[in-house]
């Protein structure tokens, strides 16, 4: 119970031995995608004489990373560092979700819905919005770039949803 | 000599007729639309707007795609310093320490310096193009694929001492970003790597979309973390001056000449050049300041310098076109593109046999740039302006723009999902205090890496000495080792000050 | 991630079926909107300006815009996938070439479509001869010398081609099961690349596309020792063909051609090969085809019919020299 201030405002989840938890837990998910890419390379065609197969440098930059993420993890047993950052889940989330139906809706709904709609589900992502106001632009700025994308840039992207059209 | 000045008269007389001079303005005009509009790249431009010239006249046309070309070089700093976004790979390096002076309130003078810079290494480069062209394209010529891996070893060494923070973790995500560059079509035997069934993914990552990702997404959301409204507010009340203050001009001055004579010899070199030269660009300011510590933290030569570079290789990225009729990368295949439809054959002839083409297209590009600094002069004051929207309007509006731009590249919502998972791991990589712009030029990097090693290998059958006894190749590396020496080098003796601290308290 | 693929799969589906259920087969009106041309290649390729210049004089006759839409990568075979799978009412077409359409067989185990089973042909557009070239200062003098040289240096030669699938990597496979040689292949990034290359001297020799080639064998910094069709090309007079040079068996061109998904009404397929064949017969498109080097088919190379046979006897050629490589 003689951890520093800083490590107990954070409610320090990780053992004392890690000196470095930012640093240790980076490291560690870089051995994981590392030993990921190396799994997914492992059905490629590896060196063939001295010509490189397409499994070659995958599995090179695989097996780099994976090390690399040891160095680092190790480093932050032996050697102090800084305490894990604190996440949020409200920006990340709504943020995401109005990409995602961004991507999902744009197809069969046309620009100006799924503009309008993934603007609204941004908004979310903070506490500050007020509705009315972040009504009124994202009428504005989908106005705009229906005129600009479709038109002004000639972009072959769908406005309205597929089944108005026809 | 004299035929230059007869040349460049040529040149001038068919650049500055009225229908040229519209073009120009209109190319210079979309391409700075383009360029500020994250996601729609030049390429895809160019490449829209292509059919469109078919009714024009080869000159004009081909003046106007140009004017697109340089015009999204201009443009793409905007995005990069107002939003933390780069739109293309060449404007990574503007993002770190544009957007650091962005949130210091000095956005005005970043994006003025970025468009003077821009213009004085557009007016060298065009002169360079104009008396030194035929004899730099021997550069290109002497380039095998021994020189290129050696180039890009020595451009992801730029990375590693671009970054503000630990060695190590800058290495890391270069190998990440070499990794990522991986996904794909492998092009020596088409076998799809690491793709896992996912179409979208047969072509590889786009630049944009993790690009997109990586800074704009994962800086979006960081900003909505509680605890950020405050750092923001500051941003919007520390706004001072638009434009650069005399101090401002003296520092950058250098770092433009230098950035200018960097991208004007790199843009030459087909294929990664231009990247390369902004990348090289920063580096060279960083090692020789006096206090390299302000870099990363909104020093102006950060900005003045890789921009110069990066529009000086744009420029100079013609040369190889013009003189040989062999397009250096994908935006000038299409302007071969243009050509062809138009009858005209680009190769080793043409400066003789269509001198009215190129010198007009040169004499254009001058005319081009002066019309993009009187364009984007006056607009910083209007994106200056946009930073004191409130936020809680401003990120919505980014993130549909963002998403409209990266869907436009490929028209495929799977590059919209996939930039979002990347602003994910982006925001993930900022908390663990990764940097992202060596992971993005790792990715930019990667496939002319390993297609280059290949290379090199296949044709000397296995002797990997010849990356050491060809003479451009072993300067090449002799520079990165030196480099890296220099990058390892402070942050080891750092810890022994360290240790040595200790021990004395 | 598999959830959304799943989603994005469900959305399609749901266009899909909403454009089938309201989507009147009226072929007599065709067309009505906009006709989107897909081009398996980058802007600016041979085929994509085959495809524009054809394309542009068919729209004045359809009397609806066409679109081109450039959708790059896996050597066309991405694109051709994409246009099998579009809804076959005459409003998705693509540019095929010799790759997307016949090579792709053999190369590719994969595919997810067939050339022939998967489309409609509707019209040949235009052909690109192949050229055999090599490094300006290359010993030999004509093509027999090259032949010997090429026979005599076993794997020592680097021949560099534009990527696994591209028609200067095909071409010369077939130009290496004729001689029988095996030289080392080099795989660039595209035919620029490939180019500059050889322009440099770092790689021996190549084959490609007459468009490609020309303006540097004018310019003395490339050598040209055959051109792989039955006749002289116009735009290379002195060329003498590969017959002439003493090597009958390598004959070669890369073609394009307009293909319809399979399904798509008989009439609409009609209406477009007329179009196209008008185009054809415009002087101002064929100057600007003949410039290009290309030969322009004859009349009766350009119904469906002979465009379909042509796939077949193409796929039935290279099936065999590709299946070779592939095992070397």
């Amino acid at each position: 119970m003689t951890d520093a201030p800083s490590r107990l405002s954070e409610k320090s989840v990780f053992p004392k031995w890690i000196r470095g938890p930012q640093d240790f837990i980076g490291g560690l998910a870089l051995v994981a995608v590392g030993a990921f890419a190396l799994w997914a390379s492992s059905d490629l065609q590896g060196m063939q004489g001295f010509s490189f197969g397409a499994g070659t440098a995958p599995r090179i930059f695989a097996v780099l990373l994976l090390v690399l993420g040891a160095v680092l993890a190790i480093t932050a047993v032996l050697v102090d560092g800084e305490p894990m950052a604190k996440f949020h889940w409200r920006g990340p989330l709504f943020v995401s979700l109005a990409i995602l139906c961004f991507a999902v809706s744009i197809r069969p709904l046309g620009l100006i819905v799924s503009a309008f709609a993934s603007f609204l589900i941004a908004a979310l992502g903070t506490p500050e919005t007020r509705w009315k106001e972040t009504i009124i632009v994202a009428t504005a700025l989908t106005t705009a770039c229906s005129l600009l994308f479709p038109y002004a840039l000639g972009l072959p992207i769908p406005l309205y949803p597929s089944f108005l059209i026809r | 000599m004299l035929d230059l000045f007869s040349n460049l008269a040529l040149g001038f007389q068919v650049a500055a007729s009225p229908v040229n001079l519209g073009l120009c303005l209109i190319g210079a005009l979309v391409g700075t639309l383009v360029g500020v509009l994250p996601g729609i790249g030049t390429i895809a431009t160019v490449a829209m707007l292509l059919p469109i010239t078919f009714g024009l006249p080869p000159v004009g046309a081909l003046i106007m795609l140009a004017g697109i070309y340089y015009g999204a070089q201009y443009g793409g700093s905007t995005t990069s310093i107002l939003v933390n976004i780069p739109g293309e790979a060449g404007s990574v390096v503007t993002a770190l320490d544009g957007f650091q002076m962005a949130k210091q309130g000095r956005a005005g003078p970043a994006l003025a310096i970025a468009a003077i810079g821009s213009f004085f290494a557009g007016c060298a480069a065009t002169v360079l193009i104009a008396v030194l062209g035929a004899p730099l394209t021997k550069l290109a010529l002497a380039f095998g694929p021994a020189e290129y891996f050696s180039l890009m070893v020595l451009g992801l060494i730029f990375a590693v001492v671009l970054a503000k923070g630990s060695v190590l973790k800058a290495i890391a995500m270069i190998v990440f970003g070499l990794l990522l560059s991986m996904v794909g079509s492998d092009i020596e035997t088409g076998a799809s790597r690491m793709t896992f069934g996912i179409p979208e993914l047969a072509d590889g990552l786009g630049f944009a979309t993790v690009a997109m990702g990586v800074f704009g997404f994962a800086e979006i959301i960081r900003n909505l973390d509680t605890g950020a409204e405050s750092d923001r507010q500051l941003v919007q009340q520390k706004i001072t001056g638009l434009m650069p203050t005399r101090k401002d001009l003296r520092d950058s001055a250098p770092a433009i000449a230098r950035g200018t004579v960097l991208g004007s010899i790199l843009g030459i070199l087909p294929g990664g050049g231009a990247v390369i030269a902004s990348f090289a660009a920063y580096t060279l300011e960083k090692k020789i300041s006096r206090d390299p510590k302000r870099f990363g933290r909104g020093a102006i030569e950060g900005v003045a310098a890789p921009e110069s570079a990066n529009n000086a290789a744009a420029q100079t990225s013609f040369i190889p076109l013009l003189t040989l009729g062999i397009p250096p990368n994908a935006v000038m295949a299409l302007m071969v593109g243009a050509m062809t439809i138009h009858g005209i054959v680009p190769g080793p002839q043409v400066m003789q046999k269509q001198p009215e083409l190129v010198w007009g297209m040169i004499a254009s590009m001058w005319i081009g740039n002066l019309m993009l600094l009187i364009i984007n002069l006056p607009l910083v004051g209007i994106w200056v302006r946009l930073l004191r929207v409130p936020y809680r309007l401003l990120f919505p509006a980014i993130v549909v723009f963002c998403a409209i731009g990266i869907y436009s590249v490929n028209n495929a919502p799977m590059d919209v999902v996939l930039a979002g998972v990347f602003g994910l791991v982006g925001y993930w990589l900022v908390k663990h205090d990764f940097e992202p712009a060596p992971l993005l030029l790792g990715m930019v990097l990667g496939p002319l890496m390993e297609e280059n090693l290949r290379r090199a290998l296949l044709i000397s059958r296995g002797d990997a000495t010849v990356f050491v006894t060809r003479p451009l190749s072993a300067t090449l590396l002799a520079i990165a080792a030196g480099l890296l020496i220099l990058a390892v080098l402070p942050s080891l003796r750092r810890k022994r000050d360290e240790v040595f601290v200790e021990s004395e308290s | 991630m598999n959830l959304f693929v799943r989603l994005l799969r469900l959305g399609r589906f749901t266009l899909a079926a909403g454009a089938a259920l309201l989507t009147p087969a009226l072929a007599a009106d065709y067309p009505t909107r906009t006709i989107t041309m897909i081009v398996p290649f980058a802007a600016g390729g041979p085929t994509d300006v085959i495809a524009r210049i054809v394309a542009q004089h068919m729209s004045t006759t359809l009397g609806q815009a066409i679109v081109i839409e450039n959708v790059v990568g896996a050597g066309g075979t991405t694109a051709t996938t994409r246009a099998a799978r579009a809804t076959p009412d005459g409003y998705t077409l693509i540019t095929g070439h010799m790759g997307t359409h016949a090579a792709a067989v053999p190369l590719y185990p994969k595919l997810a479509y067939h050339p022939t089973k998967d489309f409609e042909p509707v019209s040949l557009l235009a052909g690109t001869p192949i050229l055999i070239l090599a490094r300006s200062d290359f010993p030999a003098k004509d093509l027999r010398e090259f032949v010997t040289y090429v026979k005599a240096s076993g794997d020592k030669l680097n021949q560099a081609h534009a990527g696994v699938g591209s028609v200067s990597h095909v071409s010369c496979q077939l130009l290496k099961s004729v001689l029988d040689i095996k030289p080392t292949g080099v795989p660039f990034n595209g035919t620029g690349p490939a180019m500059n290359a050889l322009v440099g001297k770092q790689v021996d020799f190549m084959c490609d596309q007459i468009v490609n080639a020309v303006p540097q064998i004018n310019g003395g910094t490339i050598k040209a020792y055959a051109i792989a069709t039955p006749d002289r090309n116009a735009s290379q007079p002195d060329l003498p063909t590969t017959t002439e040079g003493g090597l009958p068996a390598f004959k070669a061109q890369a073609w394009n051609a307009i293909f319809a998904p399979k399904g798509t009404p008989a009439p609409i397929v009609a209406t477009l090969n007329a179009a196209a064949v008008k185009a054809l017969d415009d002087p101002g498109v064929r100057k600007r085809l003949l410039d290009l080097g290309s030969v322009i088919p004859e009349p009766a190379e350009r119904t469906p019919e002979a465009l379909g046979k042509l796939v077949e006897a193409e796929i039935a050629k290279w099936t065999p020299v590709l299946r070779d490589a592939a095992a070397n």
